[in-house]
Formats: structure tokens, sequence, C-alpha cells
């Protein structure tokens, strides 16, 4: 504990309290990390298409679980106190999906396969993957960085839609 | 002649005569024989009251000492359920894309990188709080009742605290808690005695009349064992013979409450032990409904021998839980809808615990009966209020599911719970596939809605 990444914006003990309790209400079999099981516990998740992304964002460290620090870094990401900074990472990070600092053509493609399921052809998927990539790749490398993605998403006034009551 | 006890153990022989003939005595006049008769003294509601008085108290006093030392005073999530708004997945996505200040949504593009905030908000939301898993847990208290397993600012205390709270301890195992299992032990002998008696007797009116006579007096005393104080409203609601009594769940003496106001035929599993036997004399004595545990499977003959049942209209009404496991009563969860599709008139009735003097919910797998019954015979009281709702039958073109929820949302606004559509079953399954299915259809519905709407212009 105590690394370079950004400390969370959370400031009162009670939140923190409040982020402890349910962590401990979570984390089924109290080995002190929640794993993929312990969220599926949650009806409100299962039918969640994003759920695995979101599970995958908090997991820094990549050991496939989640620990106190992790989930209070990832919650604290929809605080109200959040920057957008922070927010508009978020959300990029649910389309990279190998955590390379871009997303990709299969990537994108695969975050908006889990949003639809079946019911809707690969073939008009593919279409409008293209279709977003070629409006926002700036730089022709047939992939969205960051950058580019802050300038689609950027001017959107969501800072209120990523805020979460902690 | 020797003396065989020496005149002090003479004099202590006759001290516990003496005090336990009393203790006996007061026990009778004040217990049991008001229970025979159903009549009551009014001692309970003193003891509520003088009790409610010391609460109040207790819960000033940890809140000022916790101003004093300064420290954080944890209040729990209050029972108001976040309003969410109820707006749809589609409203939500468009508002989303909308906010974004110069673009047209006839010229948007089918798909929007925008639209996973949805689906994160919604995903961190849930795993902040869901509707859900909080209604498997016990309740949350705002005042302190001075049982230390309702209250997370115990060490915020002071010295008369600490004492008040160590006589309470004392009071409760020392004299409560000896006092209700003589009673609850009393209570069920009686039971399986009085029944197997009655069991001999032909069948027929007077057979009739004394076991609904033992019944009421055996289920008063022991609502009396665990310190029961019940509010009935609208009585005039009743349930009726040929009908079936629908209720809440919140913990097994649920059936102790209603059986204590009224006759029902039960309805259950046979068990072992001494449920078991409890059951088997019972049945002596009136016709409750009875299943083995291979029978229980089988939805066609417990529909039929329930519908055999209501049918008979000299027997008496069923009393059935639909949502078929305990749930911590702050809301009603989905109800089978098994005891909705037999064409019988239903009997809802509301049952809603007062949490300030004892929490009567049975978390099951985190305790077994014993250690529940023990922890409810070692609280203060148990005070509920009862709320017989007016008949209701199925409607014309209603199938059974619906009127199951009609009736569950009349329960729950009664009783002032939250009316939930999630099954109570979700304690120990997981949720089934479709409902992420719903939302992928949902979603998917958008993207090609606005694909047709830009061909069209």
């Amino acid at each position: 504990e105590g690394d370079e990444m950004e400390t969370p914006s959370l400031e009162e003990g009670g939140e923190i309290r409040r982020l402890g309790k349910r962590f401990r209400k979570l984390d089924l079999d109290g080995s002190g990390s929640l794993r993929v099981d312990d969220f599926m516990s949650l009806p409100e998740l299962q039918q969640n298409p994003l759920v695995r992304r979101i599970i995958d964002i908090f997991d820094t460290d990549g050991n496939g679980e989640i620990d106190f620090i992790e989930f209070i870094r990832g919650v604290s990401q929809f605080s109200v106190r959040g920057n957008q900074q922070q927010k508009l990472n978020f959300a990029f990070r649910v389309y990279d999906v190998d955590k390379d600092g871009f997303i990709s053509n299969g990537e994108l493609f695969q975050v908006l396969k889990a949003m639809v399921g079946s019911n809707l052809q690969d073939a008009a998927l593919q279409q409008a993957v293209d279709k977003t990539i070629l409006g926002a790749d700036r730089d022709g490398d047939g992939r969205i960085s960051f950058h580019e993605f802050c300038t689609i998403v950027g001017e959107l006034d969501f800072t209120k839609k990523m805020v979460v009551d902690v | 002649m020797e003396l065989f006890f020496n005149p002090f153990d003479n004099l202590l022989c006759i001290l516990l005569g003496i005090s336990f003939t009393v203790w006996f005595t007061l026990l009778l006049v004040f217990i049991i024989v008001p229970a025979i008769f159903g009549v009551s003294f009014g001692i309970r509601r003193l003891y509520m009251k003088t009790l409610l008085k010391i609460f109040e108290w207790a819960t000033l006093r940890i809140e000022r000492g916790a101003k004093e030392k300064n420290h954080h005073l944890y209040k729990p999530y209050s029972n108001a359920i976040i309003a969410r708004e109820p707006t749809s997945l589609e409203e939500e996505i468009k508002e989303i894309r909308r906010s974004g200040s110069n673009k047209d949504l006839d010229s948007a593009s089918e798909f929007e990188m925008s639209d996973i905030f949805y689906f994160a908000r919604r995903g961190v939301e849930s795993i902040m709080d869901d509707e859900v898993t909080k209604r498997f847990s016990a309740e949350e208290l705002e005042s302190w009742n001075l049982l230390t397993r309702s209250n997370n600012n115990f060490h915020y205390i002071s010295l008369r605290l600490t004492v008040l709270w160590w006589l309470g301890l004392l009071i409760r195992y020392g004299i409560l808690l000896p006092l209700r299992v003589t009673l609850a032990f009393t209570g069920v002998s009686l039971l399986v005695f009085l029944t197997s008696l009655i069991g001999l007797l032909q069948n027929g009116r007077m057979k009739n009349v004394l076991s609904e006579k033992v019944h009421l007096m055996c289920y008063r005393i022991c609502v009396r064992a665990l310190t029961a104080i019940i509010t009935y409203h609208d009585s005039e609601n009743k349930p009726k013979n040929g009908g079936i009594c629908v209720a809440n769940h919140t913990s097994p003496i649920d059936v102790i409450i209603l059986a204590s106001d009224g006759c029902y035929a039960m309805v259950g599993q046979i068990h072992g032990g001494l449920m078991g036997v409890i059951q088997r004399s019972m049945v002596k004595a009136c016709p409750h409904i009875w299943f083995e545990r291979s029978e229980v499977k089988d939805r066609h003959l417990v529909a039929k021998r329930l519908s055999n049942h209501v049918q008979d209209k000299s027997k008496l009404p069923i009393l059935i839980f639909p949502e078929g496991t305990c749930i911590n009563n702050t809301s009603v969860m989905m109800f089978k809808k098994g005891s909705f599709d037999i064409g019988a008139t239903v009997y809802p009735v509301a049952i809603k615990y007062d949490p300030r003097f004892g929490d009567a919910f049975w978390n099951s797998s985190k305790f077994g009966m014993v250690s529940y019954l023990l922890r409810m015979m070692s609280s203060w009281a148990i005070v509920c209020s009862v709320w017989y709702l007016p008949p209701m039958s199925r409607e014309e073109g209603e199938d059974a599911v619906q009127f199951a929820n009609r009736v569950k949302s009349a329960i729950a606004r009664k009783g002032g719970l939250v009316d939930l559509l999630w099954d109570g079953g979700l304690k120990r399954d997981k949720v089934k596939d479709t409902f992420k299915e719903e939302q992928q259809k949902l979603y998917s519905k958008m993207l090609v809605g606005t694909q047709e709407d830009r061909s069209r212009s």
C-alpha cells in the first residue's frame, strides 16, 4: 500500500466505513478479497452485461481478485468528488480489454457484443464498430487512443452520469 | 431421635418450597389463566412502555457520549430505499448521448462510445448497494435497545450505560429466559397432551369446538412464552372456513402469532423429532395438512389436497406463507403462485414486527432453529402488528401470477413494506440468465431503432 497510483478522493471516515462494511458483506467466504463469484451473488449485477469489464478494471494488479484497496480505488472513481479525468479513464478502460492503452477494432467489437448479446448479427455489429473507429481515429493507426477517446466523448457533460452515491 | 437435617437446612427447604409455590401461583394466575380465557391484564403493554423510555435514554446517552469524545457516530443506512427514478435503459442512454452539445439526435450513429456509461454506472451502483441482498440480513437499528447484537456503537458508552447493560443482561438471561422456557414447555406439553385426548372423541361439533379452544389456549401460552405483544387490526376481515390465508414470512413465530387469534389448518412437511410429535398430535384433533417429504415435490398432489380441503366448508381456513422463505421484514418478495391457483378466496394478512424490541427475523443460514428460539426468548419482547386485509379473489382474465402479485402489493402497502419483484429464493440460488438477456435485448432494440429511424427519413 502507498504506491504511485492516485489516492482515492474519499475523505470522510464514514464513507470508508460504509465501504468496509459493504466489502465484508460481499466477501462471502471471508477471504479478504473479492472474486467474480462474490460479485455475481448480487442479482442486479448478474443482469448487467458489462460486469466482467468492471471487475477487470477494479483489479489493477491483475491477480483475478479485488482486495480492499482496489475496491476503494475502484469505487472512488465514481464518487461525486472524483474528477473528470478519472471518469474518462474508467470509461476508456472498459473498452481497452488488454490494457495496452489503445482500443482496437477487436476490443470494441467484444464490448459491443457483450452489450447486445445475440440480438444483432455480427455483420451489423462489425459495421457499427468500423464506422465508430473511422470517425474517431485521427492519426490513422486503426485504433483509438485515450486522447482520441477524450475528443469524442469529452464534450459530454457526463460527470453527473458517472456518479454513484458512495 | 436423630435430627436428619440441621435447623438451617430445614429453613432453607421451607424457603425454597415457599418461593417455588409463590412463583408457580403467580405464573398460573397472571399468565396461564388469562391465556385460557383470552384476556390480558395489560402487564405486557406497561412493560413495553417502560422499556421504550429506557431505550430512548440509552440512545441519547450514546449520542451525547460520542459527541463529547468527538467520535464519528456510525449511522447505518436508513431504511428508505434510495429512490432511483424508474427511467428506462433507452431514456438514460439517450440522455447521455444528448448531453453532447451540438449533436442532433437524428444524425447520431447507431452506437455511441458513451453508451457504456449507463452500464458502468449501474454496475458500480449495484456493487455499492443493491435492493435484494439487503433484504436477507437483519435490519439495522437507529436507536439502541440494549442488545449488543443490534448496534455497532457499543464501545462509545459511559459507566451508567454499562451498568444498565449488565442489569439488562441479568434480567434477560436470569429471570426472563427461565420463565419463558417454562412457559414454552408448559404450552407445548399441554398442546400435545390435550390434542391427543381430544383425538379420542367422536368426530362432531363437540370435538371441533373443544379442539378450537385447546389450540387457542396453547398458542396463547406460547405467545406469552415469547412475551409477544401483538396488536390485531381489522379483525372483521378474519379468514373464514373454505378460504386460504396468506401472509408475509419473517420467522416461524408468525405461525404462533396468527394461530393465537384464530384457528387455521396448517400446511407443511412432516418433520422428525419434537416437531413431528407436535404435528402428529395436532392432526388428531383437527385436520391439518401435513405432507411426507416425498410428496412435497409433487405439485399436483399438493394442489389437489389443498383444493380438497378448501372445498369442504366445514374445515378451517388454510394458512400459507407464499414467499417460501424468511425475509427480514423490510419488504415482501415474490409469492409462489401455487396457492393462488386453487380458486379459493384469499385472505391476505400483513405482519410487521417492531424492530426496537428484538429482531424476529430468522436468518436460517446463520442460526439454527434452537439458537434462534433462544435468541428470541432472551430478547426483551416481540412487538408486532397484524393487519387482516379484506378478502380477494382471482378476477376474470387474471392468471395465478398476476393474482399473486396483486395480493403481494396489498400486503406490502398495508404493512409498510417494500414490494419487490425479486424471488425470495435468491437467498440461495442465482438469478436466471434471462434478466441479462432482457438488458441486452433492450439495448439492441435501441441500436436497431435508430437505424430504422434513419432509413425512414
